[in-house]
């Protein structure tokens, strides 16, 4: 059933495969840097970080790059959409009364960011892109506009300072020994949310009739529409998904990262090289390149923070890495041609 | 009857799509002066040879000569240069440049002005003058300064050939240039490149589904077959090949009549 | 033929001639040869008195300005000539294609000395016009960068997200190479100039090979890495990290000492690049270059290698935004990392957008009314005074909004929509209402009336 879709079965699973081996060389490349440099609990510390950043990366990314790869719409915005969690999520955190346990407030921060980001995600498909749909290109040109307002709405109610990052659980709130190194429970937490995410999203492509219409959609979407399915809806509903997923991933850094308007852009910017890097309208391809690109920051901060003192490399090292990628793909690592 | 010169000729040429076999191992001589006809059903592969022969695609194994020389995996920009041009079957024009921009691009496309950032083209007036002469020839000279994109359709059909005109190229391949066009007008269409063709003494290859028109004004037949090639020969030879009428001829008619 | 075009020339040159005279020269031969002006002679007179404070001016005699002034005249009649040369056509398409641009480029060379007339300022002391002067600086050098950011984005058809690594580097450059090097102001020009030329190269080698939507993703990841760069502490000591570096610059180049003749300078610049860009498009090149955004298939199949072209077209257009970034550089006599950011990608795409993308005059006209309305919506706090409404600080909100509605609502822009108003009353106005047919590649149809204008001239 899922081979159906592919006009090249053949060649495409010769191309993922190389695809997936020069990812794991890759991984393993940077592994021997790490080991090369830094000691076994430096190391620990550097990969689990690089999961965790990468973690966030996809959460961002995955919407971007399903609803690219659905209907060329590349979402600009979609790093807002992060920020505006993190936002909704301390709103939410905040609003309820003193007594209440921090789990609970957690919990229904986490809840009430998802919800809030898909419903202004709705809307804004609705309202603002549908109408372009005649114009691509403007689309992407709208959601850079609509990038920059939503950063200066943000700044306009909670200024430009951000929020103190608000209190986990407790539970969540240690840190445990990796190999002599500290490493805090948080990260870890957040690490398991964007798998599992990873996860449900890939189980929701692969197994359900939504899955495969979108799968489908995104190799062809004129044949789905041939096929009497409402194409328009599909979108919608997933690029309400895609923003729920990145409001999401934005309440789950807030105890970590806090609040502050420029996460959005910041964000996205990478969410871009892992796109770029896994081949635009890819899910395997956005999750994999995540990781890579967290690792490779990871990687890049720690010996930058070793040799300058100053985290710089980190947001070179993706940017030199997306650059590396176009050069020998140009279509990125598993994309289409 | 004396042997024509062959200019354009494939040997063993293959596309592959993964496991598609789109064109597999085709050998083609294409001779000078002819209407060169390639014919099958949809799918046969009839395209992708066509993007082969003009360099959009490469070739997954073959060679294609061009007046002897080999120009396997020459860019198509290299080949316009070299007197090879095409239509296409799904319309393929610049849409929101005039009709007359269209063809005057197409004249300049050949020239030695392409880089003279400055002078307006106005001061070069031959391509304005082989423009104007390639829609004369075309009946488009009214449409001239309307944007190509709000012709109809079949006057767009006919901006494409205008465009080849325009370059005043030896070859040209012609993949159903009558696509989507009302019948009744497709042998007056048809009529008009048969005229083109002969006042320049072009080689043409053409693929086109309505059996009538092949059959009446091609000097060669080739039958595609999933990629193969099933037959060639003249059209009374195709007429009378058993294996070709059995397998296609008769659903093709149907096609044409429907 | 030929004497057809002399007697449209002629004919075309008239509205700005005319300016010129009446805001240029009567005033400054009057101011030059009779001493102080009588401000009771006429509504003129006091623009005489304006113009006659550019005496203050060092080392700029009354006898220099006035042959400044012819000289600018002159030049312009030359470039004029050399703007419609060839151009057949009826007399009023050219009078109503350049005769405006004429009168345009009049205006805002008398512009200095209106506002001062209108302000009762002096235009070349510290006061409201000397003001306004800079004001006007600062829209040129974004109009040049807007130019620039159109002929990729609506000419060519090359969407890039990162234009402000041009401008930065521009603006960067020229400093570093004054202040760091001790390089005289025009090698540091030159070098600088150079050096946006290389990163243009390096974008159209490197970048090109990507298509479409990943170029664009590539430039904006190149800008990005200059951005970071520069702002970054490890380059504290060349590029003063996050707080940017000052230089100086000579006293005739200073714009604070020598404003009046800085905004001649970015004039001149400006006009250069729209007479570049105007001709480049209607030239052989010019034309390939809109037939590959229309179709680059189609343009290599007829024979164009369209990556020359494209290289070429991301080469002029990088020389232009790194000029203006130098100027930008020379004006504030330093930079920050702001000119590497996001804001001059946008800025430029938006003025583009809201003049109209693939017109000549669209990103100018984009250029100065969102340059100016933030200017008027800055200083509209002063006349409010009791509110508390700061609305010179929404500036970056009221943007994004603009941004989104022009987008959504007016897609050809200024420009693009009135040259479509006169194109459909052709064919029938209602056809100005209904969407545009969809189309694979629709961004193609906002560049629709530009090129319709352009069968008018020459039918
Ligand atoms: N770019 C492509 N990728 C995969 N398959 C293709 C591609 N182009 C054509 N094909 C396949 O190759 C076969 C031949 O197609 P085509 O050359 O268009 O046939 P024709 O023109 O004779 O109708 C078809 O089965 C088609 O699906
Ligand atoms: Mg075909």
């Amino acid at each position: 059933m899922t081979t159906t879709f592919d006009s090249s079965p053949a060649l495409r699973t010769g191309a993922l495969r190389q695809s997936l081996l020069i990812s794991a060389l890759f991984v393993v490349g940077l592994l021997v840097i790490n080991l090369l440099f830094f000691p076994v609990g430096t190391v620990a510390v550097v990969l689990l970080s690089g999961l965790y950043q990468g973690m966030l990366f996809f959460l961002v990314a995955a919407g971007m790059s399903i609803v690219f790869g659905l209907l060329d719409v590349l979402n600009l915005a979609q790093g807002s959409f992060f920020m505006l969690g993190a936002y909704a999520g301390f709103a939410i955190y905040g609003a309820l009364p003193e007594g209440t346990p921090t789990t609970v407030r957690f919990v229904a921060a986490l809840v009430g960011a998802t919800l809030a980001g898909g419903l202004l995600g709705g809307v804004v498909e609705i309202a603002l892109l549908r109408p372009l749909y005649v114009r691509p290109i403007f689309q992407i040109v709208l959601t850079l506009g609509l990038a920059t307002a939503i950063e200066e709405i943000v700044r306009e109610i909670y200024g430009p300072a951000g929020l103190i990052p608000i209190e986990p659980p407790a539970a969540l709130d240690t840190t445990f020994g990796v190999f002599g190194a500290q490493f805090e429970t948080y990260r870890l937490f957040i690490i398991v949310v964007g798998f599992l995410l990873m996860v449900s999203v890939s189980l929701l492509l692969q197994r359900t009739r939504l899955g495969i219409i979108i799968r489908a959609g995104v190799q062809d979407s004129e044949m789905v529409e041939a096929l009497g399915i409402n194409v328009r809806r599909v979108f919608t509903l997933v690029f309400v998904l895609g923003t729920a997923v990145a409001a999401l991933g934005g309440m789950t850094a807030a105890p970590f990262l806090g609040a502050y308007p420029t996460m959005g852009t910041q964000f996205l910017l990478t969410a871009i090289i892992v796109i770029v890097i896994g081949g635009m309208s890819s899910y395997e391809g956005t999750a994999i390149a995540s990781i890579l690109v967290g690792l490779t920051r990871a990687t890049a901060e720690q010996l930058s923070l070793q040799y300058f003192n100053t985290p710089i490399l980190a947001s070179v090292s993706a940017l030199v890495f997306m650059v590396i990628v176009l050069l020998v793909r140009p279509t990125g690592l598993f994309g289409r041609e | 009857m004396e042997e024509k010169r062959v200019v354009l000729e494939t040997r063993g040429l293959s596309r592959y799509f993964g496991g598609l076999k789109a064109v597999d191992g085709i050998d083609l001589r294409i001779h000078e002066g002819d209407l060169h006809s390639i014919i099958g059903p949809n799918g046969a592969g009839k395209t992708t040879l066509f993007n082969l022969l003009c360099g959009v695609l490469s070739p997954t194994r073959g060679q294609i000569l061009l007046h002897g020389q080999d120009i396997t995996g020459l860019p198509p920009y290299r080949l316009a240069h070299l007197g090879v041009g095409r239509s296409f079957q799904i319309t393929n024009i610049f849409p929101t440049l005039s009709v007359f921009e269209n063809v005057r691009l197409a004249a300049q496309a050949l020239g030695r002005d392409n880089f003279r950032l400055f002078t307006p083209v106005t001061r070069l007036p031959h391509y304005v003058e082989k423009a104007y002469a390639a829609l004369a020839e075309t009946e488009l000279l009214e449409l001239a300064h309307v944007p190509a994109q709000q012709l109809s359709h079949g006057d767009k059909r006919r901006l494409e050939l205008a465009i080849l005109l325009a370059q005043d190229l030896d070859i040209w391949l012609l993949d159903e240039p009558t696509a989507g066009l009302a019948s009744e007008l497709v042998p007056g269409f048809m009529a008009l490149v048969d005229r083109m063709r002969k006042a320049g003494n072009k080689t043409v290859v053409l693929v086109e589904h309505n059996m009538n028109i092949v059959m009446s004004l091609s000097d060669r037949i080739s039958v595609m077959h999933q990629g193969k090639l099933l037959a060639e020969g003249s059209p009374q030879e195709i007429a009378r090949d058993e294996a070709v009428q059995a397998a296609y001829l008769g659903t093709m008619y149907m096609d044409a009549e429907q | 033929m030929p004497q057809q075009t002399n007697t449209t020339t002629r004919a075309s040159l008239w509205p700005g001639l005319l300016t010129m005279i009446l805001f240029v020269l009567v005033p400054y031969s009057y101011a030059a040869f009779t001493g102080t002006p009588q401000p009771e002679t006429s509504g003129l007179a006091r623009v005489h008195s304006a113009a006659e404070s550019i005496y203050c001016v060092k080392g700029i005699s009354p006898v220099t300005s006035i042959l400044l002034i012819e000289l600018a005249v002159l030049l312009i009649v030359v470039l004029w000539a050399w703007l419609k040369q060839g151009e057949p056509g009826g007399k009023t398409a050219v009078f109503h294609q350049h005769g405006w641009y004429l009168f345009t480029l009049a205006l805002l060379i008398a512009i200095p000395f209106i506002i001062a007339w209108q302000t009762n300022s002096s235009p070349c002391t510290r006061g409201k016009a000397f003001f306004w002067q800079s004001i006007y600086i600062d829209v040129f050098i974004l109009a040049i960068l807007a130019l620039s950011y159109n002929l990729m984005f609506g000419f060519t058809g090359v969407v890039s997200f990162g234009h402000a690594a041009f401008f930065g580097t521009g603006a960067y450059a020229v400093g570093l190479f004054m202040k760091h090097l001790e390089w005289p102001w025009w090698l540091a020009i030159l070098a600088s100039l150079l050096l946006g030329i290389l990163i243009a190269l390096i974008k159209g080698f490197v970048g090109l090979r990507i298509k479409g939507l990943y170029f664009a993703l590539f430039t904006l990841a190149f800008a990005e890495v200059f951005f970071l760069l520069a702002g970054n502490r490890i380059m504290v000591n060349i590029t003063g990290a996050e707080d940017g570096f000052t230089f100086t610059v000579p006293d005739w180049l200073n714009m604070t000492k020598n404003r009046l003749f800085f905004y001649y300078l970015t004039l001149t610049f400006l006009t250069l690049a729209f007479i570049t860009i105007y001709r480049l498009m209607h030239s052989p090149t010019g034309s390939v270059l809109s037939a590959l955004r229309d179709n680059e298939e189609r343009a290599q199949m007829i024979g164009y290698n369209t990556f020359h072209f494209k290289l070429l077209a991301i080469v002029l257009a990088g020389i232009m935004a790194t000029m203006a970034g130098i100027l930008r550089g020379l004006a504030l006599k330093g930079a920050s990392p702001n000119v590497l950011g996001l804001d001059f990608t946008m800025n430029p795409l938006l003025m583009s957008i809201v003049g109209g993308v693939a017109t000549f005059s669209g990103p100018v006209i984009g250029a100065f009314m969102l340059r100016l309305t933030e200017q008027l919506l800055r200083d509209s706090i002063i006349t409010i005074g009791t509110l508390s409404l700061n609305i010179g600080d929404h500036w970056t909100l009221i943007l994004g909004i603009i941004f989104i509605l022009s987008v959504m609502a007016f897609p050809h822009g200024i420009v693009g929509t009135w040259l479509s108003k006169n194109l459909h009353t052709r064919n029938g106005w209602i056809t100005l209402f209904q969407r545009p047919k969809t189309n694979k590649d629709t961004f193609v149809q906002s560049s629709h009336p530009p090129s319709s204008t352009k069968h008018k001239e020459t039918s």
